[in-house]
């Protein structure tokens, strides 16, 4: 077995070409008078075009940690740094792009105008705006729903639809918050291929948390394990298939099965601490 | 097979307004023979009848002089007769329009607007919570006396009075709309670098138009209430000061004429508003498809 856990590599001396760099992240939710500690002490950086997948049980604070990022919650303790700035909550960061666990495409925008959203605030001029709302559904695969309501589409092709509404700033950096959780298995894979191949051509920085090991698998350069609550890091996973990757094959290689069951262990056992903690 | 129902429900409808309209007419010539059968409501005195509230028209509304015979359009006898009753039934209508429109879009406007900002500010709408639950509590009907005599009997202080029972109704729908947005929204757009004021203006209003739209309805009606109301209470002209007239007069087809014209503005008015809410809310009716 070649699988080698990076655990020893949390700190390394790397920051300099980090894109986000996490560091003694903390988060403590006061709900109806009880502190409930989310994240403890939580540290990582992902390097520029890095796909990271931030993995583990619901309630294991991987989503906080990624809401925290994406400046939607405020830290307990800790500092987060993009490109070397300190992000402040509150306050949407230049050129990181968020998927949210359900879409949320604005049901009184037609699909086109979901999708040119960004641009519209940004005060691109409308020739300009339809040609790359014409260029991001071509490639979502939305012919012929542009001028369509999103309540007229499936799930998959509002997921799609809200994708593109977050690339079509072109954002360096992703944010995913569980984005494919809610479709069924067939959907989900359908969508690993167009997010596989947008990112193999924009090369984007990814975070993607999931708690589907199969999907990290599949997507992820490198996989972050996180404990039960609170939420800490337990462990790191070096995926290293080949790219690009096929969405189905790479499932097919005997590879993923070693890794799979590799981390599956290690995940199994804070699901088990998640239900009974 | 479903034109047939259709028809079939068209054929019911008339059938039933001719019945209404037979029983009005002719109903209470039975009152002398079987009057156990007949009750004393049916009295032309009371609610006249067809055929008088359609005289009572023509001669309202110029077309016909009192003595019976119909004005000349042209020898100027419709014009003369317009200028001579200066609360003539097109007159009295357009004012009475005029009014109920300006109550309304003055009533949803600062409804809408109050409602925006108490409902995205949790601060003013604490500060501001009892006293409006206190002055919701009043009947504004109930004001409707005190308008007029703060804002005399012309046509201020019946669009002051619509204002006041439309601004409430369309305040609270607003209130609840911006209430219950949803945080992924706001979110979403925040994200994609919206500003306070762009999330306003392409997140809050539009999430709370649904809650608007359904006051309009009624908030067209209650505008309508207002101003007629207004006008009972001292008006120099109007519908409402028309069926006020007729009613010192004893007159009742006077009052039905201008019963049945309101009838007819209402529905209008709805149906307008219904139009405009089915554009506007058409993003809604994909609702049910998946």
């Amino acid at each position: 077995m070649n699988v080698q856990s990076l655990s020893a590599d949390l700190s390394d001396g790397q920051s300099s070409v980090r894109r986000i760099d996490v560091r003694g992240l903390s988060k403590t939710f006061q709900l109806a008078g009880t502190a409930i500690e989310a994240v403890r002490d939580v540290s990582f950086g992902v390097r520029r075009g890095e796909f990271v997948a931030l993995l583990g049980p619901s309630g294991s604070g991987k989503s906080t940690v990624l809401n925290m990022i994406a400046t939607l919650i405020k830290p307990t303790s800790g500092q987060i740094l993009i490109d070397g700035v300190p992000v402040v909550a509150g306050k949407a960061t230049p050129n990181v792009g968020y998927i949210f666990q359900r879409d949320t495409l604005f049901p009184w925008r037609t699909v086109a105008d979901n999708i040119g959203y960004g641009l519209e605030l940004a005060g691109i001029p409308e020739a300009e705006r339809k040609e790359r709302i014409a260029a991001c559904v071509a490639q979502a695969g939305l012919q012929g729903f542009e001028h369509a309501f999103p309540s007229a589409l499936s799930g998959g092709m509002r997921q799609r639809a809200a994708l593109m509404r977050t690339l079509v700033v072109e954002p360096q950096i992703l944010l995913m918050d569980e984005p494919f959780g809610a479709l069924d298995t067939h959907t989900k894979i359908d969508m690993h291929e167009v997010l596989l191949r947008i990112w193999e051509r924009e090369q984007q920085t990814v975070l993607f948390v999931t708690h589907d090991l199969g999907e990290a698998l599949t997507l992820a350069d490198r996989i972050i394990l996180f404990s039960a609550r609170p939420g800490r890091i337990k462990d790191m996973f070096e995926v290293d298939f080949a790219r690009p990757r096929d969405a189905v094959k790479v499932r097919e290689t005997p590879r993923y099965a070693e890794l799979f069951q590799h981390i599956w262990h290690s995940l199994g056992e804070e699901f088990v601490k998640g239900r009974n903690p | 097979m479903r034109t047939r129902r259709i028809g079939n429900t068209l054929a019911w409808q008339i059938f039933i307004c001719a019945a209404v309209l037979a029983i009005w007419q002719w109903g209470y010539d039975l009152h002398a023979v079987v009057p156990w059968l007949v009750p004393d409501l049916l009295d032309p005195y009371f609610v006249s009848k067809p055929s008088q509230i359609f005289e009572h028209f023509l001669i309202l509304s110029c077309l016909k002089s009192k003595a019976g015979v119909f004005n000349g359009w042209f020898n100027g006898d419709f014009a003369k007769c317009m200028v001579r009753n200066e609360n003539n039934l097109w007159i009295a209508t357009a004012i009475t329009l005029k009014n109920t429109f300006f109550g309304f879009v003055t009533g949803v406007s600062s409804g809408f607007v109050a409602g925006l900002i108490l409902g995205r500010s949790d601060r003013l709408s604490a500060i501001f919570q009892p006293f409006i639950t206190a002055v919701n509590s009043i009947p504004r009907i109930a004001l409707a006396p005190i308008i007029v005599l703060a804002f005399g009997i012309g046509d201020t202080s019946k669009i002051v009075t619509s204002w006041i029972v439309v601004v409430f109704l369309v305040f609270f729908n607003t209130f609840e709309g911006a209430r219950s947005i949803d945080e992924g929204f706001i979110n979403a757009a925040r994200l994609l670098g919206a500003s306070e004021w762009q999330i306003t203006r392409t997140v809050v209003i539009p999430s709370t138009m649904a809650w608007v739209f359904a006051s309009l309805s009624p908030a067209i009606s209650f505008a309508l209430i207002g101003v007629i109301v207004g006008e009972f209470i001292g008006a120099e002209r109007g519908i409402g000061r028309l069926i006020i007239e007729s009613e010192a007069r004893a007159e009742a087809s006077g009052m039905m004429v201008a019963v049945i014209v309101l009838m007819l503005v209402g529905v209008a008015l709805s149906a307008v508003i219904w139009r405009l809410q089915a554009h506007l809310l058409r993003w809604q009716q994909h609702n049910m498809v998946e």
